[in-house]
Order: structure tokens, then C-alpha cells, then sequence
């Protein structure tokens, strides 16, 4: 129904159309900001680069992992396509309209197609309301539905998402920390909306739990043909849930493809190095493979490095690594992905001047995988 | 012992139901409030002393004594000093010849309703401007929070003077002072508690939800601050209250004949050598309301975050080690007996009792 309303709107031109099954597309996303001086009449002194000219797009009913380091600008990119802080520049495309930026009134009816689910599931649900009453607010906010109306809906909510709807009048210390985030999700999933942003979801709760979670967010992704923006840390959660994955270092993307591109066959030394830290469940598998281990710390997003951003931790560092930025391409290497890719598919893409080769080893950029 | 399995049966079953339903942080907090005997007898003080300045009047029409009426016939004795407290002046009367007692209540219903009407007007006031202040932060803040910053600087006394000089002394005088200078500091709090709430994830999860930022402070903010803020609002009223009758003993409030206790305890200077009533009475009027007052907002603050209660019983279980060591330590030193005692003086108690021993 949405989306015959977005086809009837016409689409300003400075908008890029979206294609059929795409959901959003992010282009150039930037997000700095400003570090003040002291004083009353402060001058911005520096800017963090949190986000530093983010593209991607998500399809319709799958799910885009985001990985990367803490402080990399994950959960800023997450927040500026949820409209929860201004983008510096750049454009999110939902539905035919840039969102970014948009003024609170006009953001409103977007606000119920983006959902969030968040971190802490001690932090994100009010201590002082009760839980109907958490669950009923995006309700009441929209005027959706009112009073024993209400009331049924989110208690159907409550038994969708695996608690028991008789503790509509509890409060959220009275739950575990799993049915607390479970609480969180039935709040997402409240204005039926396409895009759900889980900002590490699951970080904060036992590997048992855990799936738990992430098993329920898979069945309403099939029941509301849900997407979901997936924010991790964690690998194998990541590589389990997604279908696209992304990998952020420093406010830019450093590697992005479908999991199995990614996961299988990672072309950027970060992504390598990431997956090499991961720990393994199989003891021969963990023993068997080489452990890259990255010297130095993330470097300041304030003053980034020149070039290529993981150039001073990088293990295959060349001169010209730092002093050309690598550009975000299709570098050659798997099977079956030579020159145009068709439409609709997943590109894999690299920035890298001299990205991995199958096996570990860091290419000279016109090696090919033998097939 | 039968009865005791009883209860705890009892209790197994009760429990579950009782669980389904939230107890709401208020339930919580009275039910930790209800025990503690300090602020519960403070809370009867109280509303003793708000009844008794309601039925003032009952009280002046039982004597036969208004507040403002002069005795010199039964009040004043022949030498003309003072009537001491007696059946028919209860607690004494005044070098006019006044009922102390009816004037002491009659002062109870200025003072309570200055410092209740100024501290709702003040923290009304306060809570507004502080969480507008916190919320919005930027140029609103700075603006709001120099503001908040200035009243505090502002010399009280040498305001009022300069106020009084120009309009005048009068009750509305007095409680716009007060006002002036209470909401200033409910402001500072509620801003401060306003910067670290906004920083929370459930605000955040409000906003996603397009919540709009007046029912975010309304639904999300205000009941986690009105905690803080009926403490502080507990704590504000006897200072409003003490600050009236600061202001009236200076004789810039409440002018006599109306009583209030800070006039009374001006009018009491002179006389206080032959009828001590007439300071004691007031003193102790004034003295118990802000005391009830005060212990009352200190229990409200222990019930309402249980871990200053914790650590409180802490310091209290620390104290009494210290004591039992203190006690010990003295019992080894008696047991090593002469450079102790020697060095003691002739009238320490233990060698009083010693020396009863024989």
C-alpha cells in the first residue's frame, strides 16, 4: 500500500530511483561532528569523523551486517538513517524521498517504517512505566489504535514475541535481560515497519539467550518480510543473520558484499584480520589457521590517517597506501563476478589497493583465484 | 511454630499474583518509607501542626481569646509583667496581654502557607525552567542556566531590604523573595538530573518511536525527576519557612498585630528575662516544624533509593563495630591497669565505681 503511495509521489530529481526490491540506499552519507573550545562563545576547533561518506542499499526482506571495531561509526550511521541525529551531508533513500535530514513533522510517518532496537536492554526501556504501557506508546504516539483496543494489540505483540501478555502491568525490572530485549523488539515491531535497525542486539546477553533472539528476529523477518540493518561485533552472529555484510573501519566502508563473499573470501586485510581475531568453536580449525594480529590502536577519527585508513595497521602496507585513498571497487578475484556485474546481484567490493587473495595472502591487485 | 509454616504457606501462594501486577516505584517507596519510625513520626508532626493552625480559629473561640485581642485585666499583673502559662493562658501571654497560644497558632498558618504556596510556586517553577534548560541544552541552556546561576548569586537580605524600602513590608513581599530564591536551586537540580536522564537509551528509543519532545518530557523524564524533586520540594519548604521568620523578626515580613513566629520572637527580645515562654513557645514552634519537616525529606530520600539506605545501615553497622572495638580496646587497657589509671583523672567513672568496690 506504501508503496503505491511512494510510486503516485513524484520523485525530486535530485533523488536517485530506487530499484524494485531495493528498501534504502544510503549515498555518501557523512556525519562529523564538532569538537568545541573552551569557553562561551566556543569555535568548533575539530570535527570527529565519525561517519566519513558511508554507500550502501538494502534490499527488501533481508539483512545488511554491519561490522567493524568499536567507534568506527556503526551505531552513527545507524542513528542518522533513523533519523535519530542530522546527517552532515550526504542522502538516505527510503521509499523515493530523502530522509535525511528531514524536519520532525515530516520525518513522522517515516518514523513507523524505521524501527530500532537497541543495545542495552537494561537502558533502552523507561524503569518507571510499566510494560503495556512501553509497548503501547509507538500506539498511542500514532493514534493507531486507543484503549482495550490497544491493550489487545499489544498483548497479541507480547505473545508474538515470547512473553506472557498476563505481565502487561509489569515493570522492566521484574524481566530477564532476554525478555527485556524481547520487550524491545515488541516496541520495534509495533508500527509494522519495513526497516529495523538492531543496534547490537545481542551483545548484551548470554550465547544462550542469544539465540533466542536472533532465531525470533529471523521468524518475524519471514512473518513481516522485515529488513534488517543487523549492527554487530560479534562474527558469527553476523555471518549467521545476514545476507549483505559491510565492513566499517574509521567512518568508511573498508569491504562489502553478500556474507558468503565476505565471510568466504575477504579481500581486505581489515576484514581478514577481524575474522583471523574471531574465536574459533573448532580447536583444529582454530589451530589450523593463521592468526593475523593487528599492532596499534584505531587512530583518532578526528584527524584520520592519509589514504588508506588502515594503512598504519596494515601488515601489507605499501608506499602508495599512504598517499592515495583506496576507491570502494569491484576488485577481480571471485569466480564469476568479471566485468559488469548483472543488476540485482551482490558486488563484492573492496577498498584496497592491494587487497587479499584466496588463501591469506596479500595480492599484488592482478592475480586472479584459479578456478 | 504452626503458625509461622502458616504464614510462610500463605505467602507461597499469595506470591505469584501479587507478582503479575508491578508494584510502581511510589508503592515501593512508601512501603520502605512506612518503616522508618523517624520519618513517619515527623509525617504525624506535621500534620498535627496542620491541623492545629486549621482550627486556629476553633482554638481562639474556645479561649475566648482572638489573636490580636489585648487582656490587661487577666493577661498583665499588676506590676504589668506577663501572664505565665495557666488555664486560661495556655502557654502564657504577651507584655499586651495577647494568648500566646492562639498567636503561636495563628503564626502556624502563616508559616505553613508561606512555605508550602512558595516552594509548589518555586518548584512549579524550578522543575519547568530546569528541564527545558537540560532537554534543549545550546542557546536556550546558556540563557536559562546564567539565569538559574544569577538568582543564586543574588544577596537575599540585600534584595528584600532594597524591595521593602520601596514597596513596602507585606506577606505578598515576602513570599515573592522567597520564591525568588527557591526556585533557583530546584532548577539547578532538575537541569543537572535532565543531562544525564537525556543521555539514556529509553529516550532514545522514544524519539525512533517519533515521540515529540514535549510528551518525551512529560510520559519519559518527568516521573523518573519527581523523586528528586519531592525530596528537594520537602527539604525547601522548611527553609521557606525559616526565611519568613527571618524576614519578619527583622521586621521586614509580617507586620504586628499579626502574629507570625518570626515577629513573635522579635516582640520576645525585651521580655524573654521575666517570661521566658514568650521566647521558648515560638522558638520551639518553629524549631519542630523544620525539624519534622527536614527528618521527613531525609526519610523520603532513603526510601526512595534503597542503596543510601544500604549504605547508611553500613555506616550505622560500622559505627557500633567501632564502638564494641572502643570497648574492647578500653577493657585491655583497664586489664594492663596502672599507666592508664594513673594518668586518669580522680573523677573518670569506672574509677568511681572502682573505688565504691572495695
Amino acid at each position: 500500500m506504501t508503496r503505491v503511495r511512494a510510486a503516485a509521489m513524484p520523485a525530486p530529481d535530485n533523488v536517485p530511483r530506487l530499484a524494485g526490491d531495493e528498501l534504502v540506499r544510503v549515498e555518501n552519507l557523512v556525519k562529523y561532528f564538532p569538537v568545541r573550545g573552551d569557553g562561551l562563545f566556543a569555535r568548533t576547533v575539530a570535527e570527529v569523523r565519525a561517519v566519513d561518506g558511508v554507500t550502501l542499499t538494502l534490499r527488501r526482506g533481508q539483512t545488511l551486517g554491519l561490522v567493524g571495531e568499536t567507534g568506527c561509526g556503526k551505531s552513527t550511521l545507524a542513528r542518522c538513517i533513523a533519523g535519530l541525529i542530522p546527517a552532515t551531508s550526504g542522502q538516505v533513500i527510503f521509499e523515493g524521498r530523502d530522509i535525511a535530514n528531514l524536519p520532525r513533522r515530516a520525518m513522522r510517518p517515516y518514523r513507523r517504517q524505521i524501527q530500532m532496537i537497541f543495545q542495552d536492554p537494561y537502558g533502552s526501556l523507561n524503569p518507571r512505566r510499566r510494560v503495556g504501557a512501553i509497548i503501547g506508546e509507538p500506539y498511542i504516539v500514532h493514534k493507531t489504535a486507543t484503549g482495550a483496543q490497544r491493550k489487545r494489540a499489544v498483548q497479541d505483540l507480547m505473545d508474538r514475541v515470547g512473553l506472557n501478555p498476563e505481565h502487561y502491568n509489569r515493570f522492566p525490572s521484574e524481566f530477564s535481560g532476554g525478555q527485556r530485549q524481547r520487550i524491545g523488539v515488541a516496541r520495534a515491531l509495533a508500527l509494522r515497519p519495513k526497516l529495523i535497525i538492531c543496534d547490537e542486539p545481542v551483545s548484551a546477553l548470554d550465547v544462550s539467550i542469544q539465540a533466542q533472539i536472533l532465531n525470533l528476529l529471523a521468524d518475524l523477518q519471514q512473518e513481516f518480510g522485515l529488513s534488517y540493518l543487523f549492527i554487530a561485533h560479534d562474527l558469527e552472529v553476523v555471518r549467521h543473520v545476514s545476507d549483505q555484510v559491510m565492513v566499517m573501519y574509521l567512518g568508511r566502508v573498508a569491504e562489502t558484499g553478500s556474507a558468503r563473499q565476505v565471510f568466504g573470501s575477504p579481500r581486505h586485510p581489515y576484514t581478514t584480520a577481524l575474522l583471523s581475531a574471531a574465536p574459533a568453536a573448532d580447536p583444529d580449525a582454530a589451530a589450523a589457521r593463521q592468526r593475523i594480529i593487528l599492532t596499534g590502536d584505531v587512530p583518532s577519527p578526528i584527524a584520520p590517517p592519509a589514504g588508506c585508513r588502515f594503512h598504519p595497521r596494515c601488515p601489507s602496507a605499501r608506499e602508495r597506501c599512504g598517499q592515495e585513498e583506496p576507491a570502494l571497487e569491484n576488485k577481480p578475484g571471485d569466480p564469476g563476478e568479471e566485468g559488469q556485474p548483472k543488476p540485482g546481484t551482490t558486488v563484492h567490493l573492496t577498498a584496497c589497493h592491494f587487497p587479499v587473495q584466496p588463501g591469506g595472502v596479500p595480492g599484488r591487485g592482478d592475480a586472479r583465484e584459479p578456478q | 511454630m504452626s503458625t509461622a509454616m502458616e504464614f510462610q504457606a500463605r505467602a507461597v501462594e499469595a506470591a505469584p499474583v501479587e507478582a503479575v501486577e508491578g508494584h510502581s516505584q511510589w508503592w515501593l517507596t512508601w512501603r520502605r518509607l512506612r518503616h522508618d519510625k523517624v520519618a513517619i513520626a515527623s509525617l504525624i508532626v506535621i500534620l498535627v501542626i496542620t491541623g492545629l493552625a486549621i482550627a486556629a480559629p476553633a482554638f481562639a473561640a474556645l479561649t475566648g481569646h482572638g489573636p490580636a485581642e489585648q487582656f490587661p485585666n487577666t493577661g498583665i499583673s499588676a506590676t504589668g509583667a506577663p501572664a505565665g502559662p495557666s488555664a486560661t493562658f495556655w502557654l502564657g501571654a504577651d507584655e499586651l496581654g495577647r494568648d500566646l497560644f492562639v498567636r503561636i497558632l495563628y503564626g502556624a498558618r502563616i508559616s505553613l502557607f508561606v512555605g508550602v504556596v512558595t516552594t509548589a510556586i518555586a518548584t512549579v517553577a524550578g522543575v519547568a525552567i530546569g528541564m527545558v534548560s537540560g532537554y534543549y541544552g545550546g542557546w536556550t541552556d546558556m540563557l536559562l542556566a546564567r539565569s538559574i546561576d544569577t538568582a543564586l548569586a543574588f544577596p537575599y537580605l540585600v534584595l528584600t531590604l532594597a524591595l521593602v524600602a520601596r514597596f513596602g513590608p507585606s506577606l505578598l513581599m515576602v513570599m515573592i523573595v522567597i520564591t525568588f530564591f527557591t526556585w533557583s536551586g530546584i532548577a539547578r537540580v532538575v537541569r543537572g538530573q535532565m543531562l544525564s536522564i537525556k543521555e539514556k537509551e529509553y529516550i532514545e528509543a522514544a524519539r525512533s518511536i517519533g515521540t515529540s519532545p514535549w510528551r518525551i518530557m512529560r510520559v519519559d523524564i518527568l516521573p523518573n525527576l519527581l523523586g528528586p524533586v519531592l525530596v528537594l520540594a520537602t527539604l525547601a519548604i522548611p527553609g521557606a519557612i525559616v526565611a519568613e521568620a527571618t524576614l519578619s523578626f527583622l521586621g521586614l515580613g509580617i507586620q504586628p498585630p499579626t502574629p507570625s513566629w518570626g515577629n513573635l520572637l522579635a516582640g520576645a527580645q525585651n521580655y524573654y528575662a521575666e517570661a521566658w515562654w514568650y521566647l521558648v513557645f515560638p522558638a520551639l514552634a518553629l524549631l519542630i516544624t523544620t525539624l519534622a519537616f527536614n527528618l521527613l525529606g531525609d526519610g523520603i530520600r532513603d526510601a526512595m533509593d534503597p542503596r543510601t539506605e544500604r549504605l547508611f545501615a553500613g555506616a550505622e553497622r560500622a559505627r557500633l563495630r567501632g564502638r564494641a572495638r572502643g570497648r574492647a580496646g578500653a577493657a585491655t587497657a583497664a586489664e594492663a591497669g596502672a599507666p592508664l589509671s594513673s594518668t586518669g583523672g580522680e573523677q573518670a567513672g569506672p574509677r568511681k565505681e572502682g573505688r565504691d568496690l572495695p
